[in-house]
């Protein structure tokens, strides 16, 4: 076991990889000799060289079609986002090319490749360079999406996408970059729609992903503490594929649903749960399913606004208390 | 028929007529061309729905109007839906759950000729889960009874027709199945006086409404300890556990974990579905125990886990199914499926947890070590809860050993929808009577029973106590010390 960063586990989960693979390439801006804006490419350019670490134009659209270009010719890019927000610059190439090419062509081309992208606020860059868009990922048919909240999760579900024979985009949250946690040692590889229970109780269960699981973590225990409430907390870790079953049955063990996402409270991925729960547990629940997102407009650049717009520990502790009785 | 201006398009609300092709008089034919119609987008050619003759053209060339607005007329032989068509409704048999495909009437609280209001009671349906009780989606009379009480027909046949009062439309066609679902049997509203307890009105949750209906009780039967006195999943289940006591007591409740409940509900399902038999054969160990005793302490060094009776016996099995097809197959509706492959389940045990059984694929082609080391396997990942979702399925065949426990024997239950299933028990020093050079000699062996529930629709008593009696010759007459060297 070693202490790392999330930033480092990115890195590390790659180096893994390439190691392993010489079809794994990484592509992006500012990848190479500055090792990513966010720091999570540091020392690839020097272990794995120019040819499969490469730095790219400012032009989204254009790392998007080169690793699609590539994966359709046998290699397994992993292309960088920077901010996911950029995401919209080239979701004509994701949603009707990257997503479709394994349907379209009756699988005679996949997609093996992996789309990494800093997601999310709290960090003070503005509504054009903080949003949590997985919600949009979730949308289209054909991608699979994931988003980690701790470094050992960073690693092994980035190695296990990587692997994946079909187009996964990986969300980090920028927020969680400098947190840290321990990676077991050696080759780590997770399993692509598989959430982890985190924390078992019996009064509410509550689903998150990314950062707002450590905010569910510390609501749960505060709830335990002041009110003497148990709760469970999911992290979904996976939005594509679902772990349905694992929901499922911590619900039907407490009867309460409370989800906590970070992207606009309009068609989050927490209706969609919200949504199948109530459709399969209905005669499970014990009171109404309850969503904590983020009001549906968007992200303020004023840092006291910013933060009143994410959920946070204190929000998600109220609603409980106010809502699950 | 009329003739509406269409809708073009998600955002268009109107039209302009651009050309008429045929006029007042004219004949016009199903998918002829009858006008063109120009919105800001398109300009688009529409055919006639129906044949018939124009009787009137209320719309002329340039005229812009909204969508819906009739154009023309056209007659096509048919009159309006005389209003005593349009009057009555089918009630049909609902579908009471996914997977229920008929239903049977057994009460008609309505004779042909009664007014029913809306939402009282019409029938009862019985289906092979559950009995209930349907209310008339609709007030009316009752016109005619098609089926009768105790015939059982099929989702969606017409049970009864209703005449519609006056004025009433009919809803769609389709909407004649209960508000109601299955789980949740409304109980025939009786006029009861609202308590004080009640006059909140605290909402009752979907599984307290469920549980109440399953353990026949009302919500004024229990306190509630929720916001505004609303009763709670948990004060349902401390009354039901506590039998009235919301608190304290002598009983302690233990709510079914995920795996208890699915256990439960197989368990009962199985019984229900296929008629046990229970069949047991003693078998003597000794040439299984020679051989465990040989390599004893080789192979604990060896693999680092203990070589138990259980690997032979599975062997064994597989090696007389391979005479005895049929006890490897499943009944599906009236026929029995014969799988080629031999997929061994083995019930492992996870304590308070419950009890999972892992499946070794193809176990035919494991020998007595692989086939100990697999069970091994799928014991340690089961215990360590890293199975996945696919090391449960395909099972042809069950080994529940209880060996370990020392029962003498075990009826176990079939694990749907295999067809039989083994219970090992314990082995212990038996005097056995043999046939020795100087006549019947007693012998101390190691002696164990095997025993097998089967399903009498799929097997008889006769094969499936042959195929015993192969096992048991199989594991008496091998070599089993050649067998594992």
């Amino acid at each position: 076991m070693a202490e790392l960063a999330y930033r480092d586990a990115v890195a590390a989960a790659i180096a893994q990889e390439m190691e392993r693979d010489e079809n794994v390439v990484i592509l992006g801006e500012d990848i190479a000799e500055a090792g990513g804006v966010f720091k999570t490419t540091v020392g690839l350019l020097d272990k794995f060289g120019a040819k499969r670490v490469r730095n790219t134009p400012i032009a989204e659209q254009a790392i998007l079609g080169a690793a699609m270009g590539a994966a359709m010719t046998g290699l397994r890019p992993i292309a960088e986002i920077m901010f996911s927000d950029f995401l919209a610059v080239c979701w004509d190439i994701v949603v009707n090319e990257i997503a479709k090419a394994r349907y379209l062509t009756d699988g005679q081309f996949t997609m093996p490749l992996v789309i990494r992208t800093a997601n999310g606020g709290g960090s003070r860059f503005g509504s054009q360079h903080s949003q949590s868009v997985e919600n949009w990922a979730m949308a289209v048919p054909g991608l699979k999406v994931v988003a980690p909240s701790t470094p050992a999760d960073v690693k092994g579900l980035l190695a296990a996408a990587i692997r994946d024979p079909d187009p996964v985009i990986f969300f980090e949250q920028k927020s969680l970059y400098a947190t840290k946690g321990e990676v077991p040692d050696g080759e780590l590889v997770d399993e692509l729609g598989k959430a982890k229970v985190l924390r078992k109780g019996d009064d509410v269960t509550i689903v998150a992903l990314a950062a707002m699981v450590p905010r569910a973590m510390a609501a749960a225990k505060r709830l335990q503490k002041e009110d003497g409430v148990s709760a469970t907390v999911v992290d979904v870790r996976s939005l594509v594929p679902l772990d349905t079953q694992t929901i499922f049955k911590e619900v039907q063990h407490t009867g309460r649903l409370v989800t906590v996402e970070e992207n606009p409270r309009l068609c989050g991925w927490g209706a969609e749960i919200s949504s199948i729960v109530a459709e399969e547990l209905f005669y499970d629940l014990d009171g109404p399913i309850i969503r904590i997102t983020s009001p549906h407009c968007p992200i303020p650049s004023a840092d006291d606004l910013e933060d009143a717009y994410l959920p946070n520990a204190e929000r998600i502790v109220e609603t409980i208390r106010r809502e699950v009785d | 028929m009329d003739v509406i201006m269409p809708q073009l398009g998600e955002t268009v609300a109107e039209g302009t007529v651009t050309v008429w092709h045929k006029k007042v008089g004219d004949t016009v034919k199903a998918d002829e061309l009858l006008f063109e119609v120009g919105t800001d987008k398109v300009e688009t050619e529409i055919p006639a729905l129906v044949t018939g003759i124009i009787t009137e053209i209320l719309v002329a060339e340039g005229e812009t109007v909204d969508v819906g607005v009739k154009l023309a007329v056209i007659d096509d032989g048919k009159e309006a839906a005389p209003p005593t068509e349009a009057a009555t409704k089918d009630i049909i048999m609902p579908q009471l759950g996914e997977t229920v495909a008929d239903g049977t009437v057994t009460i008609w609280h309505k004779k042909a000729g009664d007014e029913v209001a809306a939402d009282e009671l019409l029938f009862e349906v019985g289906t092979d889960k559950v009995e209930t009780e349907i209310p008339s989606p609709i007030a009316g009379t009752l016109k005619e009874i098609l089926v009768a009480e105790g015939e059982t027909v099929d989702v969606g046949v017409t049970l009864a027709v209703l005449a519609l009062k006056d004025g009433a439309t009919a809803p769609k066609a389709a909407a004649a199945a209960p508000a109601a679902a299955p789980k949740a049997t409304p109980a025939p509203k009786k006029s009861k006086p609202a308590t004080a307890k009640q006059s909140h009105a605290a909402p009752i949750s979907p599984v307290v409404a469920r549980l109440l209906a399953e353990h026949s009780l009302s919500i004024s039967d229990i306190t509630g300890t929720g916001r505004d006195g609303r009763v709670k999943r948990k004060d349902v289940l401390a009354h039901i556990g506590g039998a009235g006591s919301a608190v304290g007591g002598d009983t302690e409740v233990v709510p079914f974990t995920y795996t208890r409940k699915l256990t439960a509900e197989h368990m009962v399902r199985s019984k229900a579905t296929s008629p046990h038999v229970l069949q047991a054969v003693e078998v003597d160990f000794l040439g299984v125990e020679i051989a465990r005793r040989s390599m004893k302490d080789s192979w604990k060094a060896e693999h680092g886990f203990s070589l138990t009776y259980l690997p032979f016996i599975a062997n064994a099995v597989c090696e007389a199914i391979a005479d005895f097809p049929r006890i490897n197959a499943s009944v599906v509706g009236e026929a029995l499926h014969i799988h080629k492959k031999i997929n061994l389940a083995i019930a492992v045990d996870l304590g308070e947890e419950g009890l999972v059984v892992p499946v070794i694929r193809d176990a035919n082609e494991l020998s007595v070590a692989d086939l100990a080391t697999a069970i091994n396997d799928v014991a340690a990942k089961a215990r360590d809860g890293k199975l996945s979702g696919d090391d449960f399925t395909g099972a042809t065949y069950t080994l529940s050993n209880n060996g370990s426990t020392g029962t003498f024997i075990t009826a176990p239950i079939i694990s749907q929808p295999q067809v039989a299933i083994l219970s090992t028990d314990g082995v212990s020093k038996k005097p056995v009577v043999i046939e020795g050079d100087n006549g019947d000699e007693i012998v101390i062996r190691p002696v164990g029973v095997l025993a097998q529930s089967f399903d009498h629709r799929a097997i008889d008593g006769a094969y499936s106590g042959v195929f015993l009696g192969r096992v048991r010759q199989i594991l008496e007459e091998t070599d089993w010390a050649a067998e594992l060297s």
